[in-house]
């Protein structure tokens, strides 16, 4: 799951950093002359942004590859079900909401008033995917469910008072 | 006064600085009850109606980024200030078009109960759903346009005193440097470098800001008014996400002046450090589409290069000035008081909001984790772990440098209460957003409550460690009062 993956990268960064800032605390105390340890350490400083700079590339190259607003080449046969989604203060109108597992879906999101966002929650009420509702734009959300189940439909977007009880939900067979 | 690079001594009091703090360190105060409150009412542990609730994140965000500004704008204006010559009459009108901003703000929030967020993504201010009337929208709306307005005529005055004294802003950032025409020993001080980068980008986001905030008003007024709203969106970001992190940029003049006051050794803008400056010039204008990721209609082109760009405006920070501010303190015998403490720690919250930041902003991550409270969970480390402390460690400097004032046993408690329920407030929005908790709820699912309690208590803590922080400025106010009674000669001594 990608919220695992980012939380526990984002740890393990967070905690790397915590460690090299303590170290260097610790070291604080002893005194050196600045000239020597200025010209060693940007020695290590090429190397160490030599290495930011290729992990950064080798990141943005892995995490490009697949976007989520591509829209995916559909084999003979297998339509996608195009559902029209409505946003409004403070509620959905959806125009499917019964889908087969493996069954291709485009959610065509849009706004009667004010911005919305439209997230698809699963069963254990993890987000999988979401779009922005806008007014006068129709945004995208191309997902194929590998799971049965009921799944929610939140507002993502500030939206009013009662943003937090716009929901939706939509089952998938 | 000479350009040079031997630090200048400093003078030992200013007024307006210290009377912005003071405002701004309230302001920051208040903003901080307000988001407990929010995290304790979706923790289930207090009941707020959803009116309260998204009042209270309005007026939240918008404290909390405008007092992060005011402060930071005193911390360059005071360390500026020694370099070129600066107008105290723009420096009092920003303050004052602040406090007209702010009161116009609240009283729109609170007399006429509006709540759009500080993003008021058009054409939301002009629908409420019967929450709010015009008059609450105008109120508001005006007052972050005179708010806007007083921040403008600041930055176009540090623009004009740095133009005058080094020819242009190309050469405030050592462009003439970089390009091989001038000796890196006679390169722009440090503070120099970064009062112009943020001059730059704050006068383009300022100028973005008001046209969306007048866009909004006049759809507010005569709801026949359009507007499209994905440029409403594209200007509302790029005034948002540049004006919040450019209080980075200003607050880190604080950093390169104490920290190398402090170790003894200087903290030269050699060409490295400009480029990086220069990086972050551009990369700050132009990043703001990553909080647009989510728009498949955007050119998918913009979007892409909002990653990437995003990727590359990480470099600047953990390359060259957090790996600064490591090598500067590095067995450098530094004498740990509260402000060196408190920006040494500043410079690791801004480095460890950047990994989270950075993780957001890939586009597959983004999907999944857009408007959880992830991203809360990013700024507040760098905001709360980094500016927040740069900027108490600048009171505490300013304390030390023109008063007797000791700190004590209290000050250190406050100090490491301050930085692990930091940190733990941090952790509970990020673990909220890994869970999928959407951000900007007034009520939570049971299931996302437990992150919101553990944010709420330690957000207590927080307040708590600021309010000791806090009372130590203010004996030092006092302090300072009663030697300005007994000895005048003090002041014209060192002015
Ligand atoms: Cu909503």
């Amino acid at each position: 799951m990608v919220q695992t993956v980012a939380w526990v990268v984002s740890l393990v960064f967070i905690l790397a950093i915590a460690v090299v800032f303590g170290f260097v605390a610790i070291k604080s105390t002893q005194k050196q002359d600045y000239e020597p340890i200025v010209k060693k350490w940007y020695k290590i400083r090429k190397v160490y942004g030599t290495f930011v700079v290729i992990l950064m590339i080798v990141v943005m190259v892995y995490t490009l590859r697949e976007l989520p607003f591509n829209q995916p080449v559909y084999s003979e046969g297998n339509e996608p079900v195009i559902v029209d989604v409505e946003a409004f203060q403070f509620g959905w109108k959806i125009s499917e909401k019964e889908f087969d597992v493996g069954q291709s879906v485009e959610f065509h999101v849009t706004t009667a008033d004010a911005t919305h966002g439209f997230g698809i929650y699963d069963e254990e009420m993890n987000l999988i995917a979401q779009t922005q509702a806008m007014p006068e734009y129709t945004n995208v959300v191309y997902i194929t469910f590998d799971e049965p189940g009921t799944y929610k439909i939140l507002c993502l977007e500030y939206c009013g008072l009662a943003h937090h009880v716009m929901m939706d939900q939509i089952v998938v067979k | 006064m000479a350009i040079t690079h031997k630090y200048t001594s400093l003078k030992s009091r200013d007024d307006k600085v210290v009377t912005q703090m003071i405002i701004s360190g309230a302001v920051v105060i208040v903003g901080m009850i307000f988001g407990v409150l929010m995290l304790a009412s979706q923790g289930g542990l207090i009941e707020l109606s959803a009116a309260s609730f998204y009042q209270f994140l309005t007026i939240h965000g918008t404290a909390m980024i405008g007092s992060a500004a005011l402060a930071t704008s005193a911390i360059m204006w005071y360390f500026l200030s020694h370099y070129v010559d600066l107008s105290k009459k723009i420096f009092n009108l920003n303050l004052v078009l602040f406090l007209i901003g702010v009161v116009m703000t609240i009283i729109g929030i609170f007399s006429f109960e509006y709540a759009s967020a500080w993003t008021f993504l058009y054409p939301l201010p002009a629908l409420s759903g019967g929450a709010w009337g015009t008059t609450g929208a105008l109120l508001y709306l005006g007052g972050m346009l005179v708010l806007g307005v007083g921040f403008l005529l600041l930055y176009i005055d540090t623009g004009r005193a740095i133009i005058k004294k080094y020819g242009s802003l190309g050469k405030g950032l050592g462009w003439d440097v970089i390009s091989g025409k001038k000796a890196e020993k006679d390169a722009p001080p440090t503070t120099v470098v970064a009062s112009t980068m943020v001059t730059i980008v704050n006068i383009s986001a300022l100028t973005a800001g008001a046209t969306v905030l007048i866009v909004n008003m006049i759809s507010v007024v005569n709801p026949a008014f359009t507007f499209n709203p994905l440029l409403a969106k594209n200007l509302t970001y790029a005034f948002g996400h540049i004006f919040a992190n450019a209080t980075i940029y200003m607050a880190v003049i604080a950093v390169y002046e104490i920290l190398s006051r402090y170790t003894g050794r200087p903290w030269k803008a050699n060409k490295p450090f400009l480029i990086a400056w220069t990086m972050s010039t551009l990369f700050t204008m132009i990043v703001y589409p990553h909080h647009l990721l989510m728009d498949s209609v955007m050119p998918k082109w913009i979007l892409i290069l909002g990653q990437i760009l995003s990727y590359a405006n990480g470099l600047p920070v953990l390359v060259i000035t957090a790996y600064g501010a490591l090598m500067i303190v590095y067995k450098s015998g530094i004498k740990w008081d509260m402000a060196s403490s408190l920006i040494f720690l500043s410079m690791f919250g801004w480095t460890a909001g950047v990994v989270p930041a950075l993780v957001d902003s890939a586009i597959v991550v983004n999907h999944v984790m857009h408007n959880t409270k992830w991203v809360p969970g990013h700024f507040h480390m760098y905001m709360g772990l980094g500016v927040i402390a740069m900027m108490f460690g600048f009171m505490y400097f300013l304390a030390k440098n023109d008063s007797q004032l000791k700190t004590n046993g209290l000050d250190k408690f406050a100090f490491i209460l301050y930085t692990l329920s930091m940190f733990g407030v941090c952790v509970s929005f990020l673990v909220s957003g890994a869970i999928s908790t959407p951000r900007r709820f007034a009520t939570h699912l049971p299931e996302w409550m437990g992150p919101a309690q553990v944010g709420a208590v330690t957000g207590i803590f927080v307040v708590i460690g600021i309010l000791i922080f806090a009372l130590h400025f203010v004996r030092y106010i006092f302090g300072r009062n009663k030697t300005s009674i007994n000895s005048t000669t003090q002041e014209t001594e060192v002015s």
